[in-house]
This record gives C-alpha cells, structure tokens and sequence, in this order.
C-alpha cells in the first residue's frame, strides 16, 4: 500500500486557500473563479446532469478514438517493425506526418466530417493518439530479444503466429508504454477539437461558458478535465503495473 | 614519536536503529606519512569505514579526529579516489577542467593553478592529457586522472576506495607503482589510507596492513610490513619476507571464515 | 558492396519512391473524385506558391513563431530552474509532487479562456498557454535527470566542498543535461501544439487563427497548404534542435558511445 503524501496534499489545500483568499481579498471574482465559487459550479452542473452528459461525449470520442488508433498502431507496427523493407518504405511517408500537430488537423475535420457530431473529434483524436503506439511499438518489435525470435522460428511455428504469439507479447512494454503517452494526448487533442467543434463534451461546454462569460462553470470545466485526465493516467499505471507485473517499467520513445 | 594524524577510536556504524552494525568496535591510529591498507572481504564494512573516514557519512558512535580535529563532515584535508572513475570523473569537462576542479575556490593567480594542474598531471604521467575527455581515456588512464584530482589541492590524507579493482592486471601494476612513486615523493608527505580486497597488493604497497572482517566488520588483525622501499614488483613480491606477510594475512582471513 | 551497404543505399530511396507513389494516387484520385473537400496536390501546391511568400502569410507565422520563442524560453528558464530544486531536495519534491501532477493534467485549451479573460486577448495570454504547457515536460526531465546522477558524483562534490548553488550549477545541471534535452526535445514539438491551441481563441494573428480563417472561408486548398506548412515547420524545428543538441552533448555521446 503506497504511503499517502500528507505534505504534498496539504500543500495543495494551502494553495487553494491561498488562491481564495487572493481572489477575494483582490477583487478579482469578475475575472477569476475562486474554488469555492468553482465547487459550487462543479457540483451544481454536475447534479443537474448538464455536465455529466458532457463527460459521456467525451469519454466517447476519446476511447473511440483510442481505439482506432490502438488497433492501427498496434498492427502497422507490428508490421512495420518485422519488416526492414516496410520500415524503409514506409519511413518518408510516415516521418511526413508525424510532424503536424493534431490539432492543426481539427479545422479539417471539421471539413470533412462536419461541425455536429462526434465524428470530426474521433478523427483528430486518432491522428494524434497513434503516433506514441505506433512508433513505441516498432521500437518494441524491433528491439525484441533476438534469442526469443530464434526460439520461436525454431519451434515450429509460423510467421503470423510468431508475430502474435512471441513478438507482440514481447513488445507489450513498449507499447503500453506508448499508450500511457496516447492515452494523455488524446484526451487533451480531444477536449480541444470540442472546444473548437462545438459538439458534446466538456471542450464544448467550457467554450459555450467562456462565451457567455459565466466563469465559475468555466472554471468546473477545467476541473472535471483536469480530475479526468488525472485518473486516467492512474488507471492506466494501475493496470500496467498489474498486468505486465513480469516487465519493468518501460520509458515510451518520443 | 609523532601524534598520530589520524586517531579512531570506538567506531560503529549502523544504518537503522534497528538493524545490525554494518561495523563495530573500529580503533585504530594512522601515523603521518604512514601508507595504511585495509583489506577484507566483500560485504567486510571497508566501504562503509572509508566513508565515515572521509566524513561522507556519520558514525552512529565513536570519534574520528583528523589533525585533533572531529570529522564531521569531509575534511578539507582529506582527498578520495574512487572505485568507479568513469562515475567520480565529470563527464562533461576535459582532463584539464577536472583536475583544475578542487582549486577553483583558492584564491591564487591562475598561472600558478593552471602550473600546479600541469605538474600533478606529469607526475600520473599524463601530462599530454590535458585537452582529452576522460572517455576518451583507457580505464587506468581515467583512474590517474582521479588521482591528479585528488592530489592537486595538496591533501593531508588521500583515501583510496579499491581504486584498482576496475582496471586489468597490467594496468592494476603500473597503478601500483604510480602510487608507491607519489608516497615516496618528498613533495608530498601524504598520508594514505588504502582499501582493497587483494591481499598481495596491500602487502606490496603498505606499510602496516589492517584487517577488517566480520559481521560486523572489526579489526581482526594488525600486521606491519617492514619490507625495504622501494619496492619492486617481481623483487619485492618473490621475496621470502613478502610470502610469509601474504599467507600470515591470507591466514587470518581465512580463520574467520570457518 | 556489402550487403548492409546496399542496404543504405536502397531504403531511403525506397522511401522517397513509395512517398511520391502516395502523392501520385492521390492527385489522380483526387483530380477523378473532384470534391472540393480534397484538392489535389497541385492545387495544394499552388497555394503554397502563391500564399507562403506573402508578407501577410509570413507575418503570421512571425507572430507565432515570436511567441512561441518567449514562450520556449520561459519555460526553459521555469522548468531548469524548478527542476532542480525538485530533483535535489526531497522535501522539495515530496510537496510539489501533487500540485505539480495536477497541474500537469490540466488540458492547455482549458487554460485559453482563463488567460484570455485575465490577460485579455492578445500577446500575454498566449504565451501564458504556452509556457504553462511546456514547463511540465521540462521540470519533469530535469527533475528526474538530476536524481539519476551517480553517488559517485555526489560524493566528489561533498568532498570537493563545492557550496549548494554552485553544486546545481556546476554540477548537478551538466549532469543532467543529457535528461533536460530530452525533456526540450519534447517541448520543440509541443510548443508548436500549444501555440496553435492558443490561438483558436483571441486576437486574430498567427498561424493557428490562419488555418481557422481558411476553413470558415472554404479556401481548403489553402487550409492543406497551412497543415503542410505547420508539419515543416515542426520538421525543420526538430531537426535544428537536433544539430543544437549535437554539439551541446557532444562530450556525452562520446561518454556513451552513441
């Protein structure tokens, strides 16, 4: 059981009260929401379901979007690392990508998948998710135990199933790895195309806040993204440090 | 009959109030200019001692005293070699750089620093070094630059931990001879503490051998080493005195581990 | 030729080949589809021709391009300079930690309103978002580089008597220089991120606010145009913070053997 930090935590709630002092004493309510004025805003919008309803969207576009990317990244890096001829081949074109920043991508979602729905928000999230698995997954392919690849020919068995059976399970570090690193992107990629979008999720709801100028719901908007991303990133330790318990902590390649 | 440079006296170290002493019940003196080896075998307590020696680490009881003076915290007397150069060296600065390190804070001309690094690295032979990175150094080339370190801010005390005991054999000689070349030097008159875990060497090199051992590691033996200086690598060690010092202290040793 | 000669030979070629293919099957794809969602290359290339060098397009982009610097540079200095207080005190560390983590977790995008209401709508917030969002890969990496350097350094610097500021200075920061590129290599190409993200919102200049004026007017060649240019842009800017780390690590890739 992991000892619980009692400074740093209390350290955090000195903050916040150092903040709401600040603000008060300042006058500065019109332009920043104290916490308390926050909570309030947080709990209200939460119990009136109109924020809760925003968290479903997002979660939705962003573990569909996860998804896509996890299912692509996994498989072309699975085929790409394997391969020196695929990596040669396909190193320019995917060097050419990999640069442009995913949020640049979202006024061309909005092209293409239109500005209502999800779908234009699932895409971005894809495109900037898949880049760490992908890349961590090569690397782990790549760098695999030459001794396991040998075993693994020797003994039989084909080249489709050695990839799944051998080479996948040995790169699971990596790419979980990589995943933790997607994982905090695409949240981040996502609330940002809805902001920009304007459709469902908590990046819509601060944006139509912002508008209307009501600062404290703005402020509970970064909240609850905050607490969200924050707990995703637990989780995800959570489940690596169980499930892949046989493999050391790996450090993702940028 | 000189005060001895060093005096310790009782020394215990024990890493949690609970556990067991790492060492215990440690007394010993060393003598000005006296070239001391401490041997045992790993896990003995010579690294934990040559730590609480260079004031690295606190003892939980007992005293040290350097000059009369209780070392508390790393003396300015003192200087250490490490095992590991490729570790204590700084990376990111040449030879040069590294051994003008110690001296940035003395308040003299920088013609007259720039003369002492030039010097102490001409006597560890390295005196074409200067402008290299210590990666660019063999092992035992890397070990003398750690000690032209040590030695450039003129220590009373040099303190080596099993310095050679990352190198080959034929560099682990010439490493040998440096050091018994810099203690016969008049120039400096240091006083050497040596640790390491081959007996042969702290009987080519020492003037008295201590033996540390046990758990926890006590002294368990105190043997002198009247062989003539200098010394010589195949004279000296084919000489029937040092063969008899060898398996006195080879004798001891394997005593204790029945 | 050897076959791995060959080899070196062929793959980049390979890559380049199978790149123009891609562009081919698209400008034949998209000239045969003719939607005015996808343009072909050559209309891409067009407005490249006649857009980029424009002073009204590179205005833009110099905008960005001088917040992106302040930004970059603050974050540095904030990040170094917090970093290493972290990595070194553990009291430091063991109160930030959960501020910090939190702090990290906010998504830039939910920082945009908030600055633009308190700095309003220009300069000042922007480069606020931006250097709010790359202090945290910076701090995290000097941190940990700091932590990763070897007792053995620690312990020539207790020995050396070198002075607390003049440790994180002198010593613990080329250290960990090797840990703080890595950490500034990540903020190169998320700078790029934050700076568009920061200007979605506000004033309207910047490359950012460029590509959302090309989509709301329907100019799609030219908002292809814009995220081609914004990748070269992350490109070229990765590639010059590789040749800056080339030199400014030299002496590690040789300590390593990179």
């Amino acid at each position: 059981m992991r000892q619980v930090n009692v400074a740093g935590w209390l350290f955090v709630v000195v903050v916040t009260l150092l903040v709401e002092a600040g603000v008060r004493v300042f006058g500065y309510e019109s332009s920043i929401a104290p916490p308390s004025s926050t909570w309030r805003a947080l709990v209200e919008e939460l119990w009136s379901g109109s924020l809760s309803g925003k968290v479903g969207a997002t979660l939705d576009a962003y573990l569909q979007g996860l998804a896509i990317a996890i299912v692509i990244g996994v498989a072309a890096g699975l085929l790409i690392g394997s391969s020196r001829t695929l990596l040669a081949a396909s190193s320019v074109v995917l060097e050419f990508l990999r640069p442009i920043p995913a949020v640049a991508l979202i006024p061309l979602a909005i092209v293409f998948f239109g500005p209502f729905g999800i779908a234009a928000n699932r895409f971005v999230v894809a495109f900037a998710a898949v880049w760490p698995i992908l890349v961590n997954t090569v690397y782990g392919v790549r760098g695999g135990d030459r001794m396991l690849h040998d075993v693994a020919r020797t003994s039989g068995v084909g080249s489709t199933g050695r990839l799944l059976r051998v080479t996948l399970p040995a790169a699971l570090p990596n790419i979980a790895a990589g995943l933790r690193v997607s994982a905090t992107i695409a949240l981040l990629v996502c609330v940002t195309a809805e902001f920009r979008t304007g459709a469902g999720g908590i990046g819509a709801y601060m944006e139509r806040q912002h508008f209307a100028h009501r600062i404290p719901e703005l402020y509970a908007g970064v909240v609850l993204v905050t607490l969200l991303g924050f707990g995703v990133n637990v989780l995800l330790r959570t489940v690596q440090r169980h499930a892949l318990f046989w493999a050391g902590e790996e450090r993702a390649t940028q | 009959m000189t005060e001895p440079v060093l005096r310790v006296a009782a020394l215990e170290k024990r890493y949690s109030e609970a556990g067991p002493a790492a060492i215990a019940d440690v007394t010993f003196d060393v003598l000005e200019h006296e070239l001391l080896a401490i041997v045992g075998p790993s896990g003995g307590g010579k690294t934990t001692l040559l730590r609480l020696l260079c004031g690295l680490m606190r003892p939980t009881s007992g005293s040290i005293h350097l000059d009369g003076r209780l070392v508390s915290s790393p003396p300015r007397e003192a200087a250490v070699v490490f095992q590991d150069y490729s570790r204590s060296l700084f990376p990111w600065l040449n030879v040069y750089r590294n051994v003008m390190f110690p001296l940035r804070t003395v308040g003299a001309p920088r013609s007259e620093k720039s003369a002492r690094v030039a010097t102490v690295l001409a006597e560890v032979g390295l005196e074409d070094a200067g402008r290299k990175y210590p990666w660019q150094l063999s092992g035992g080339m890397q070990q003398r630059v750690a000690i032209a370190r040590a030695l450039v801010s003129r220590p009373e005390i040099l303190l080596l931990d099993e310095p050679f005991a990352s190198v080959d054999a034929l560099t682990r000689t010439e490493l040998q001879d440096l050091v018994l070349r810099l203690y016969d030097h008049e120039e400096h008159g240091v006083t050497i503490i040596h640790v390491t875990h081959d007996i042969d060497e702290a009987v080519y090199l020492a003037d008295r051998v201590l033996v540390l051992s046990g758990r926890p590691g006590r002294i368990v033996g105190s043997v002198g080493v009247p062989l003539p200086r200098p010394r010589h690598q195949t004279a000296t060690r084919s000489s029937p005195q040092f063969l008899s010092l060898r398996n006195e202290l080879h004798g001891v040793i394997a005593s204790l581990q029945e | 030729m050897t076959p791995s000669g060959a080899r070196r030979l062929t793959e980049p070629v390979l890559g380049v080949l199978v790149f123009l293919v891609v562009l081919g099957i698209w400008e034949l794809w998209a000239g045969a589809a003719d939607s005015f969602l996808v343009p072909t290359a050559s209309e891409v290339a067009e407005r490249v021709w006649h857009v980029w060098p424009t002073s009204d397009f590179l205005s833009q982009v110099g905008q960005s391009l001088k917040r992106y610097a302040v930004g970059f540079a603050l974050a540095t200095a904030i990040g170094i300079g917090l970093g290493l207080v972290v990595g070194t005190s553990h009291a430091a560390r063991r109160t930030l930690e959960p501020i910090l983590e939190l702090l990290r977790a906010v998504p830039a995008i939910a920082i945009v309103p908030a600055a633009i209401i308190v700095l309003g709508p220009g300069d000042a917030s922007r480069i606020t978002v931006i250097t709010f969002g790359l202090c945290f890969p910076i701090l995290v990496n000097t941190a940990e580089g700091v932590q990763a350097i070897s007792p053995e350094v620690r312990d020539t610097a207790s020995m050396l008597h070198v002075g607390r500021v003049e440790r994180m200075v002198h010593i613990y920061l080329p250290a960990a220089l090797p840990s703080i590129m890595a950490g500034l290599r990540i903020a190169v190409s998320l700078g790029l991120v934050l700076v568009v993200v920061s200007e979605f919102v506000g004033e309207q200049n910047g490359i950012g606010y460029y590509l959302v004026v090309q989509q709301s007017e329907f100019d799609y060649p030219a908002l292809y145009a814009g995220i081609l240019f914004l990748g070269l842009l992350g490109y070229g800017l990765n590639r010059l913070f590789l040749v800056v780390e080339r030199r400014v690590l030299a002496w590690h890739y040789g300590a390593t053997g990179d």
